[in-house]
């Protein structure tokens, strides 16, 4: 069974794996390549477990930017929030 | 203050050991292996920085606070979370030296960043600062603990870390909530999506809070008078709480211990309580538990259960990883259960447990003054049993 279900955008894009990460509950991360989500593909593993988590995005998304650089590709950064 | 000093005059044997994944040297073992069985600790430091008072585990590091108010950190540390000024792993634990002009009195280690608070309500933060939870003003990691200047005329009494935000209780009472919002953790009344500064936790500015925790996207706090408030990612399926939501007022709670996907109340009769658990966390067969305390009329808020399989044994402490829970009974029993599968349970296999599991500590030693604690990380935890020896006593002897 899914582990979870996290939007794209909850995901953190790491460089070094070329992967969209997030944390997996045995202290390591689920990942899934921009291959894979080109292929449409939802699920994201941990290396180090059984668990996976199903990722939640829009597969035109990334057809779309397959010709551009993957910096766009990067998740939109937490924009800071003014609070009155 | 008093009760460090005590401590220094006294010398304290302890023992420590650690168990469950390991692969980024959060275990202390100097080895990145998952440990199944509890693996007891050569910690040379110790003898000279004074007995461990409390240990914080986070996602995969892990941070010792010193009776006489020094810190020490290992584990991961790629993104500063150990504060030694590089975003390196440690195998052993190693002093936060920029902290060392400092007492500190209370640590939280959250997924991937830290907070440290001294004796005169300063609050130091270092790690992942990619959703704002280092409370900085920016959105920048930090390998070198900094001081946490928002709060530079407040004095801060708690830091409590969870997945990617932080929580603040300062003394005189206001709660503060910084980072990620997503899930409704920082108790804001708009919805905000992360903030990098902290911001006032709406709805418990009239209740005295004593105590604070997060994990996961969770919050809680406890108030003087025992109740227990929660808010951020609903439990069990539960609809999100952006503000703080009052557990069974009848409810009189001494701890609370946050999961992933659960929590765990320790009551003022010693009985512990599970709030969510159909995940890991709580493997615990929802139907298998007797549900003692619905909260009537309202589905969408989780329910209490009582955690089967203790007989009445009364609890006296109570830790919970991101899917699984430990305790210690009041007769100096840890028991363990939940998820499994890197041997977090400590007891000698990978399998998930539904029921609390005794784990064995070797060497056992029969006595009544040994005090026990439990301390679980992500997917780790940790026990330390320690024999106060009184210098006077020993001189009368």
């Amino acid at each position: 069974m899914s582990y979870d279900d996290v939007e794209i955008e909850d995901m953190e894009w790491n460089e070094e794996l070329q992967a969209f990460t997030y944390p997996c509950p045995c202290g390591d991360f689920f990942q899934i390549t921009k291959d894979d989500l080109q292929l449409g593909e939802e699920i994201a593993r941990c290396p180090s477990c059984s668990l996976y988590i199903t990722v939640v995005y829009n597969q035109e998304d990334f057809l779309r930017d397959k010709d551009k650089s993957k910096k766009d590709l990067e998740p939109a950064k937490q924009l800071p929030i003014s609070v009155a | 203050m008093e009760e460090a000093k005590r401590d220094e005059e006294e010398s304290k044997q302890q023992q420590i050991w650690s168990w469950g994944a390991g692969t980024e040297g959060q275990l202390g073992t100097g080895k990145l292996e998952d440990e199944y069985l509890p693996q007891l600790l050569h910690l040379p430091f110790l003898s000279s920085a004074g007995s461990i008072s409390t240990l914080a585990c986070g996602g995969a590091h892990a941070i010792a606070l010193t009776s006489v108010g020094k810190v020490f950190t290992w584990g991961r540390g790629t993104t500063g979370q150990l504060g030694h000024g590089e975003m390196l792993n440690s195998l052993h634990p190693k002093p936060v030296s920029s902290l060392q002009s400092y007492v500190i009195t209370h640590v939280s280690a959250g997924w991937s960043h830290s907070g440290f608070v001294s004796d005169i309500g300063l609050l130091f933060t270092c790690g992942d600062g990619s959703f704002g939870q280092l409370g900085l003003g920016d959105y920048r990691s930090q390998s070198t603990p900094v001081k946490v200047d928002y709060f530079a005329n407040n004095f801060v009494n708690q830091i409590a870390c969870g997945m990617r935000h932080s929580l603040v209780l300062l003394m005189g009472n206001q709660v503060y909530g910084f980072g990620s919002g997503k899930r409704g953790q920082l108790g804001s009344r708009d919805k905000i999506k992360s903030v990098n500064l902290p911001q006032v936790t709406c709805g418990l500015e009239d209740v005295q809070i004593v105590s604070i925790s997060a994990n996961g996207d969770h919050s809680a706090a406890i108030s003087a008078d025992g109740h227990l408030y929660t808010w951020g990612r609903g439990f069990a399926g539960a609809a999100d709480a952006n503000l703080p939501q009052l557990s069974l007022s009848s409810l009189r709670c001494t701890k609370a211990a946050l999961g992933w996907n659960h929590g765990l109340l320790l009551t003022g009769d010693e009985e512990v309580l599970m709030l969510g658990g159909n995940y890991h966390g709580g493997l615990c067969d929802l139907e298998k538990m007797s549900a003692v305390k619905h909260r009537s009329a309202d589905s969408s808020r989780a329910t209490l259960n009582e955690v089967i399989g203790l007989d009445g044994v009364k609890v006296v402490k109570i830790a919970a990883g991101a899917e699984h829970s430990a305790l210690v009974t009041v007769d100096g029993a840890i028991k363990t259960w939940g998820w499994g599968e890197h041997g977090q349970l400590g007891l000698g296999n990978t399998n998930d447990q539904t029921i609390p599991q005794t784990v064995s500590l070797s060497p056992d030693i029969q006595n009544k003054e040994a005090s026990l604690n439990v301390y679980c990380g992500s997917g780790f935890t940790f026990a330390i049993r320690s024999l106060s020896v009184n210098p006077d006593n020993i001189s009368r002897n």
